[in-house]
């Protein structure tokens, strides 16, 4: 019993020379988690990961004249797995199985803020100050609505509706009083038809329907970027055979035409009809 | 009023002074002082030889100001010669640093000057242009910087903070070795990439008839490059980070392709890459998911950080996505973006044996690509046409009935999914750069040529030795026509001068120095001949200049270059290069006897002995030698003259032919003539006459892939003689054979190959 005891740690040792050992932290769920971390992180005789699932602990156990851990931390996030030095590829992450999806420390996007350095200059602040705010109380409406556009043109549905349950909370979020006059009056007539599509974009399950009050709501966010304008050139783009040969519109920060009414069935259906800057 | 006018006044003086004094002052000399030696390196666990440059690789990277005088002293420390090559620099021909073309090469022991005055900005290279050594650590970054008061000076672009990035990749096997072993078709790189596509292969993926139909084309395997890489390099790292930037941060990639033979995709973990410049020239910004940067060409883009306390992943993957090398961006946890999903190599070859004519020439079939719009390879990439669907047809994703594109789309990367990848079409330049309206135009077009199981390329179909240099006048306009017909892509790179790509923007077609061009593309460059001298015109990729794919233009009635004392010399020298003879070798120690060949050979001749000696004099001995020209764009065809000798003793026994010819082996040695064909399937027809009459004709194919490592093949002829075999590849020089020969018998051995 003891002797095979010794002779099993023996040959478990025996796999890797100059084995030296290491805990680090991997964020993880499940068992299956487990799994995929110790198989992403495992080669045969220069590394092993043994992972435990209650800790968020593993121990890694390597050859130090072959591998380090940054390596084998590389190729567990590569698998969709968060350590502290490495964070897995977004794509990985999400077509983890869903019992997989851990909770993942968010990233704070930096703001841009233009130009703060230049407080002690009091005339070009108030510059700055006007000319930024027209869209800053807008710039998340904005940005969302791209996102949902995006979306769109990978034909998903449950994730359309996501992005357009964030358009709703970023429509709502807006403070009126906050905004330009110009802009106000515009915001004042397409709010409604905005949050209406936004809203039937978030339940619909259908992409069709997602697809057919995305034209509205392009048309309405078109006439307030048209106004309130957005940092860098948009593209107003339009595609004929949209809208069962109506012909329908979008904005879209490329030039490059990625139809978000047919997605991959004719991505490229389509052109550029204005140009706003 | 009248005080402030006068004050306006004063300023204007004191200003117009500063300026001029300023460019007094910036005229001035910017010495550099580079000692090439010897070192030893380590990249992938094996101490290697390389070349360094003041003890480092890549080389220092050389920093000027537009306006500046570069002094560059080159201390040649090695055993061998050297030269240094100003890579898309306007400068006098002979500091341009071609060996036996510019200047005579640089002795060990002596140092060599160059100087010249830096007339432009923007980021370029500079590399060894002698033999091989630019494999081995000789390339770094040459930056020119813009004047502060420039015209062209771009707020947010050209104040940022600047990066020179140098991406190459390092092998463990000496360059000249890989040279040789290109020329030999050696498949001993596919295998370590396991991109061998042997016949089980294919048969696991449902592939068997493609395989079949690309054998029936003559084609060995295909990939999109010919060497396998130990590591890939940025900056002379695997991996390494830039932790001085932090969240929010706009950081300016100086990128330049140092490889010798590999191309890089280029893709970020933070988003979008913006393409600001390319080969030193300023274009419109443009925004991409991601690029690929052909060999020796230069792109500056910017990368923004979008969140603090993160470094965020800039990957440059080799096209054979076999491996690749990180750049982390940023301070604190590492945000890494997905791996490039690796090649599916059968779809490549379904595509090729769809564009391969019979006769070896390519089909376009009427899509008239160019500027890497069009990319045959979309097919094997999964992240755009999807993943391998091994048993099943796919569906291919239908395009809405009748609508207009569709059929020409089908290659279209950027038309396919929702990844924009730059094309030379989306470079648009920021200035005007039409060419000298009223100079004469000289039109001239070139066929790009190659052969890859011999490892020939060429320009039609000639290589460098083969020509005479191309006669321009200076002021003259010339435009270039350039047809890939080869089957792999080229960089194609102008010495001296820039060039117009036409690429449908007009007056505002980008200027560069390097064009990549794709098999079967058709692209217009042009460029106004204004500096005189001796400009190398070349495919970039190392081991296809060494094949002799170039031309070299020269200026009508020059005056002489006083670097080239002796001109037909060095052009002997230069032509030595792609005429130079490759050896291969081997030899099987089996148990029923020796069975080997060698061969030297080189573009257009082939000197080969085949040899199989018996341990005894029942079993014989026998060795045949060939001397033959290759003839044809595909090298098909090989006539050659021959001897043959063999002794056997057979007590007297006479043999006969399928003709009814009699021959006795016994004691024979006879002279001969005939041909070798490459028949479809790539079997080897050979028909061959002897002095005394006799007629011989032999099927022979060696090295059917059955598996990644497992060999097969046969021989068989009319004196009735025949062979199979099987060959098992343990190492790079070393299988494991067995053999069934008609003369003697069965056996098992190991065969050592060089």
């Amino acid at each position: 019993m003891v002797a095979t005891f010794v002779l099993l740690s023996i040959t478990i040792n025996a796999q890797i020379n100059n084995a030296t050992t290491e805990t680090v932290t991997i964020y993880g769920n499940c068992g299956m988690c487990e799994a995929k971390i110790e198989k992403a992180g495992n080669i045969k005789k220069v590394a092993q990961v043994d992972w435990n699932q209650e800790t968020q602990m593993a121990t890694l156990t390597y050859d130090a004249a072959k591998t380090n851990p940054d390596e084998i931390l590389k190729r567990i996030a590569l698998a969709g797995y968060d350590s502290d030095q490495f964070l897995a590829p977004d794509d990985v992450y999400s077509k983890l199985p869903g019992c997989c999806q851990y909770d993942r420390v968010a990233k704070i996007p930096v703001k841009e803020v233009a130009m703060e350095d230049h407080s002690n200059h009091a005339n070009h602040q108030d510059m700055k100050v006007i000319a930024t705010s027209k869209n800053t109380e807008l710039q998340t409406v904005f940005d969302t609505y791209f996102l949902l556009k995006d979306v769109l043109i990978t034909s998903d549905a449950s994730a359309t509706s996501t992005a357009a349950e964030k358009l709703v909370t970023a429509l709502n979020n807006v403070k009126m009083d906050k905004l330009e006059m110009d802009v106000h009056m515009v915001w004042m007539k397409v709010f409604n038809q905005l949050k209406t599509d936004a809203t039937q974009i978030a339940t619909a399950k259908d992409i069709k329907k997602q697809r057919h009050h995305f034209v509205t709501l392009s048309n309405e966010m078109y006439s307030l970027m048209k106004v309130a304008k957005y940092d860098t050139t948009v593209y107003y783009q339009h595609c004929p055979m949209a809208n069962d040969g109506k012909g329908a519109n979008w904005l879209s920060k490329e030039n490059e035409v990625k139809n978000p009414y047919y997605g991959s069935r004719m991505l490229t259906c389509g052109k550029t009809v204005e140009t706003l800057k | 009023m009248e005080k402030q006018k006068n004050i306006s006044k004063i300023v204007t003086l004191i200003v117009i002074m500063v300026l001029s004094a300023q460019t007094l002052f910036s005229q001035k000399i910017v010495r550099y002082d580079l000692y090439v030696r010897d070192t030893i390196v380590n990249y992938s666990g094996k101490e290697k030889r390389a070349i360094a440059v003041n003890g480092q690789i890549p080389m220092p990277t050389l920093t000027f100001t537009e306006g500046d005088i570069a002094e560059i002293y080159v201390h040649n420390e090695l055993k061998e010669t050297t030269s240094l090559h100003w890579h898309g620099l306007f400068l006098p021909n002979k500091e341009d640093g071609v060996p036996n073309l510019t200047q005579m090469p640089i002795q060990p022991g002596t140092t060599h000057k160059y100087t010249f005055p830096i007339i432009q900005n923007g980021t370029h290279w500079y590399h060894s242009h002698s033999g091989l050594q630019e494999q081995i650590g000789m390339y770094g970054m040459f930056i020119m910087n813009k004047k502060e008061d420039d015209l062209t000076f771009r707020k947010g672009i050209d104040d940022l903070p600047t990066i020179p990035v140098i991406l190459s990749e390092w092998t463990d096997l000496k360059p000249e070795n890989v040279h040789r072993m290109l020329h030999n078709a050696s498949d001993w790189f596919a295998i370590k990439k396991g991109s061998t596509q042997s016949y089980s292969e294919a048969i696991k993926q449902g592939h068997f008839k493609t395989k079949l139909g690309n054998e029936w084309k003559r084609m060995n395997a295909m990939d999109v490059s010919d060497v396998y890489y130990e590591k890939f390099l940025i900056n002379g790292k695997n991996e390494s980070q830039l932790a001085q930037f932090k969240g929010g941060d706009k950081v300016r990639l100086r990128i330049a392709n140092g490889g010798a033979s590999s191309y890089f995709w280029l893709t970020y973990a933070g988003g979008k890459i913006t393409v600001v410049a390319s080969d030193g020239n300023d274009v419109a910004p443009v925004e991409v998911d991601r690029l690929l940067i052909s060999v020796s060409e230069t792109y500056d883009v910017i990368v923004t950080i979008p969140a603090d306390n993160t470094s965020y992943e800039f990957l440059a993957t080799a096209e054979d996505r076999t491996k690749s090398a990180s750049l982390y961006i940023g301070n604190g946890i590492k945000q890494l973006i997905s791996p490039l999903p690796k090649l599916k190599y059968f779809e490549g070859m379904k595509m090729m044996n769809d564009m391969m004519k019979m006769n070896g020439e390519l089909d376009d079939m009427g899509m008239s690509m160019s500027l890497n719009q069009m990319d045959m390879n979309v097919v094997m990439y999964p992240e755009i046409t999807g993943e391998a669907d091994n048993k099943e047809k796919k569906t291919e994703p239908k395009a809405a009935n009748g609508h207009e594109h569709s059929n020409h789309n089908k290659y279209d990367a950027n038309a396919l999914a929702n990844i924009t990848t730059l094309n030379y079409a989306m470079l648009k330049a920021t200035e005007k750069t039409t060419l000298p309206k009223d100079a004469p135009v000289k039109e001239l077009r070139f066929e790009l040529t190659g052969n890859m199981n011999r490892y020939v390329w060429s320009m039609d179909n000639k290589v460098i030795s083969e020509t005479d240099k191309i006669l321009i006048k200076k002021g003259e306009n010339v435009r270039i026509t350039l047809y890939n017909g080869s089957m792999m892509r080229h960089p194609m790179h102008l010495h001296g001068h820039d060039f117009r790509i036409i690429n449908g923007q007009g007056d505002y077609a980008p200027l560069k120095n390097v064009m990549d061009i794709m098999p079967m593309e058709t692209n217009v460059i042009e460029f106004n001949a204004n500096v005189e001298g001796d400009w190398f015109f070349h495919c970039h990729i190392l081991y296809h200049m060494m094949a002799g794919m170039g031309r070299i233009f020269t200026y009508e009635n020059q005056e002489p270059n006083p670097l080239i004392p002796n001109p037909k010399l060095a052009q002997r020298k230069l032509y030595a290069d792609d005429s130079a003879f490759h050896i291969m070798a081997e030899n099987d120690f089996a148990t029923n006897g020796n069975d080997g060949m060698a061969m030297i050979q080189n573009t257009r001749w082939s000197l080969g002995a085949e040899w199989r000696l018996g341990y005894n004099d029942m079993h014989g001995y026998e060795a045949e030698f060939h001397l033959g020209r290759y003839i044809g764009k595909m090298q098909w065809f090989m006539p050659f003259i021959g001897f043959d000798w063999r002794y056997r003793d057979m007590e007297g026994e006479i043999e006969k032919n399928i003709f009814g010819q009699k021959n006795t082996k016994d004691h024979r040695a006879v002279l001969s003539a005939g041909f070798a064909y490459t028949l479809p399937m790539l079997v080897q027809f050979q028909a061959e006459v002897f002095q005394d009459g006799n007629l011989r004709l032999q099927l022979m194919r060696e090295d059917i892939p059955v598996s990644n490592r497992l060999r097969m093949g046969f021989m068989v002829n009319t004196d009735t003689e025949y062979m199979l075999e099987a060959r098992y590849i343990l190492k790079r020089n070393l299988s494991l054979r067995t053999h069934y020969d008609s003369d003697m018998g069965f056996g098992v051995g190991l065969n050592l190959n060089y």
